[in-house]
């Protein structure tokens, strides 16, 4: 081991012994009920963590693991929040019943929504907070500083909050888990249950915790 | 323990320093008269050297930097009423006496909760900027010397002790009688009250007995009890207009101080803020909050009413804000066994509020589809406390890709062969969705409200690109139009 990573080592004991609140890794998860996505993420979206899930092809399923994890939630009996970035959400689209235990956020831009995020991860009231950035102004999205989502990520950390990112191009730097939906649904799937078309969803894995921590690590 | 006196020394001093944030901390005092005849009535204990009586000129010279200005009776007001509903709080009879004086009537109240209350009350008031100092006693007379050695609370239980090392000025002797009392050597209450009541009244007759009686703290008077407030508004006219929000925050926070004590004395919370910024072009903005839990809590309010405020872009400078709370009764409710409450309910409503002051008030908040087959129909509500359990299985479960709408729909023109979406294409769709149709499902039409002027009628489908990609599309006479992704 070298000089440097046995310093940096040493520091990390040494922030751990000192600040052990800090060094707390959240725990459980909130199951989204789609299982190719839960399967990839070992139960559910984590708490306290963000997850991406890139939609790279239009129609690969990230609107349909939005109701899921709407009727997931409301089985459950938690609270979610949607910051729709681009005022996509068909409350129509989603039976009624799972719609009550909703707080939806129609956002004009990126910039709202991420102050709406911000404000929502750290109110502690919500078991999963969904952004969804897809359909936003590209341009703005790339030039979203990436203290903003350091700073949403520690206030996940802190109000154990769970939080899907949806985007359709990687966006978030260091995020714990990055999914991809690259295999877009077909019309046959028109008139199939939707749990049965959330089965069929392809979900990609292009980073995993493990893979983030190492690049944290450096 | 019968009466109590709430006594604000320099009341209007203290009056004029909490309606202006400027004032906090400097060296203040009252004039009266003008030019060279201006006096000064009351001075703040930063201004060194300045007593009252002191020509203006001369406490500029002894105090450099001192803020002199005339009494303000509109501040005066304000304090009076936060005074006189800090005052109903304790007991529902009470007196405005005087400017910056109640005297409240403790009969039938527990000694020691009424003692300790006072002490929370005078903690509140210095809070707001009121200092006050609050004396109880066996009489209105002896409860308002007790105010005057008070610090901030002082209860009379032995009047006899209490009375006898006071000087003789409490209890008011008239120029002539103080003379002649300092000839018989006597300076302190005490000493007059040791000598018999009826020799003191043979000396100096029916006013030497009245004096014998002060000097005792016997006498006693009938109050004059006003009525609680029963309608909890403030408002200040802003002379000049105000530009920016910081004056509308501290004017408010005094606002809500007052309307919370008011709310308190009467039994009552509040269920909602309505809060009206009085525009100097004659226009105006409102905002009514309804709040997250029914409550008199000041902080609470403030927290909303700022994160309103900061948002507010006005067209002209404000020139008056007023401030209403709508009284409600406490709640009184439990909720259920398995019921999921908020966990934080104050910060769950700020923050709806806090958002909704980002995105707009129709823009946050619960949907809820419309009892119409209109598409895209809802309508936002308040969410829910309580998450509810989920109803039985639906009757018509939801089935294929979920719809994410394009808001507004995207215009595209449709090129049919043999009845079915067969090309897509438009200006506005460039380089998003254009391309040959592989597969289409559809229409399904539907119409309503035919009898209102505001009918509708569309034909929907949905198609899938041979590019990849599912939409709605939906025709209506407007032409066609993509309302959305399937996805």
């Amino acid at each position: 081991m070298s000089a440097a990573s046995q310093t940096v080592s040493a520091l990390r004991s040494l922030l751990s012994a000192r600040f052990p609140e800090r060094n707390r890794r959240p725990c459980g998860g909130v199951p989204a009920d789609v299982p190719p996505l839960d399967e990839a993420l070992g139960g559910g979206l984590p708490a306290g963590r963000l997850t991406e899930l890139v939609s790279a092809v239009p129609s690969g399923g990230g609107q349909t693991v939005v109701a899921r994890l709407l009727a997931a939630t409301q089985a459950a009996r938690q609270r979610i929040a949607l910051v729709d970035g681009a005022d996509g959400f068909a409350p129509g689209a989603v039976p009624d019943d799972v719609l009550r235990h909703l707080v939806w956020v129609r956002c004009s831009e990126s910039a709202q929504a991420f102050a709406v995020a911000d404000i929502l991860v750290r109110d502690g009231n919500y078991a999963a907070v969904v952004i969804d950035l897809r359909g936003c102004a590209e341009r703005a999205l790339r030039r979203t500083p990436s203290s903003i989502w350091h700073r949403l990520q520690r206030a996940a950390e802190a109000s154990s909050v769970a939080v899907l990112v949806q985007t359709t191009f990687p966006l978030v730097p260091a995020v714990p888990w990055r999914l991809v939906l690259d295999t877009p649904l077909s019309l046959a799937d028109a008139a199939a249950p939707r749990e049965d078309v959330a089965g069929r969803i392809a979900v990609r894995t292009e980073r995993s915790h493990a893979q983030a921590a190492e690049e944290l690590a450096g | 323990m019968k009466f109590a006196v709430l006594s604000v020394p320099d009341f209007a001093l203290h009056s004029l320093r909490r309606g202006e944030p400027g004032l906090c901390g400097r060296a203040l005092a009252l004039v009266s008269g003008e030019g060279r005849r201006a006096r000064v009535t009351e001075a703040s204990a930063e201004a060194q050297g300045v007593a009252p009586g002191l020509a203006a000129t001369l406490a500029m010279s002894r105090c450099p930097g001192i803020v002199l200005r005339p009494r303000d009776p509109a501040s005066e007001v304000e304090a009076q009423r936060l005074l006189v509903a800090a005052a109903f709080t304790l007991s529902p009879r009470v007196e405005s006496t005087d400017g910056g004086c109640c005297t409240i009537d403790l009969q039938g109240a527990d000694p020691a909760r009424a003692e300790a209350l006072m002490r929370l009350r005078a903690a509140e008031l210095a809070g707001a900027g009121l200092p006050a100092r609050i004396g109880a006693g066996a009489t209105p007379l002896l409860a308002s010397y007790a105010a005057r050695r008070a610090d901030p609370v002082l209860v009379v239980r032995e009047p006899r002790d209490f009375l006898a090392p006071l000087p003789l000025s409490f209890a008011g002797p008239t120029p002539e009688q103080e003379g002649i009392l300092r000839g018989w050597g006597i300076a302190t209450l005490g000493g007059l009250t040791a000598l018999a009541k009826a020799e003191v009244g043979r000396r100096m007759g029916a006013e030497g007995v009245l004096l014998w009686e002060r000097a005792a703290g016997e006498a006693t008077r009938v109050l004059r009890h006003v009525e609680p407030a029963l309608s909890f508004a403030a408002q200040w006219t802003y002379e000049p207009p105000v530009e920016s929000i910081e004056p509308l925050f501290f004017k408010l926070r005094r606002f809500a101080e007052r309307v919370a004590f008011e709310l308190r004395g009467a039994g009552f919370v509040a269920e909602k803020l309505s809060l009206t910024l009085l525009l100097e072009d004659g226009g105006d903005h409102r905002r009514e909050f309804r709040l997250p839990e029914p409550g008199a809590d000041v902080e609470g309010w403030m927290r909303i009413l700022n994160g309103h405020l900061a948002e507010v872009r006005t067209d002209a400078r404000v020139a008056g804000v007023r401030l209403v709370a709508a009284p409600a009764r406490p709640p009184e409710k439990q909720e259920g066994l398995f019921d999921t409450c908020l966990r934080d309910p104050a910060s769950f409503w700020e923050n709806i509020e806090r958002i909704a002051a980002i995105v707009g008030d129709d823009r946050v908040g619960t949907p809820a589809p419309l009892d119409t087959h209109r598409p895209d129909a809802f309508s936002m509500g308040r969410p829910a406390e309580a998450v509810a359990p989920a109803a039985g299985p639906p009757v018509h479960p939801a089935s294929g890709p979920t719809l994410r709408r394009f808001r507004p729909p995207w215009p595209v023109r449709v090129t049919c062969d043999a009845g079915l979406p067969a090309l897509l294409e438009g200006g506005r769709l460039e380089g998003r969705v254009r391309g040959e149709v592989c597969a289409a499902l559809g229409p399904w039409r539907s119409a309503g409200d035919w009898w209102k002027p505001q009918a509708w009628a569309v034909e929907t489908w949905q198609v899938e690109l041979a590019a990849g990609g599912l939409y709605q599309l939906a025709r209506t006479d407007g032409g066609w139009c993509v309302e959305g992704m399937l996805d």
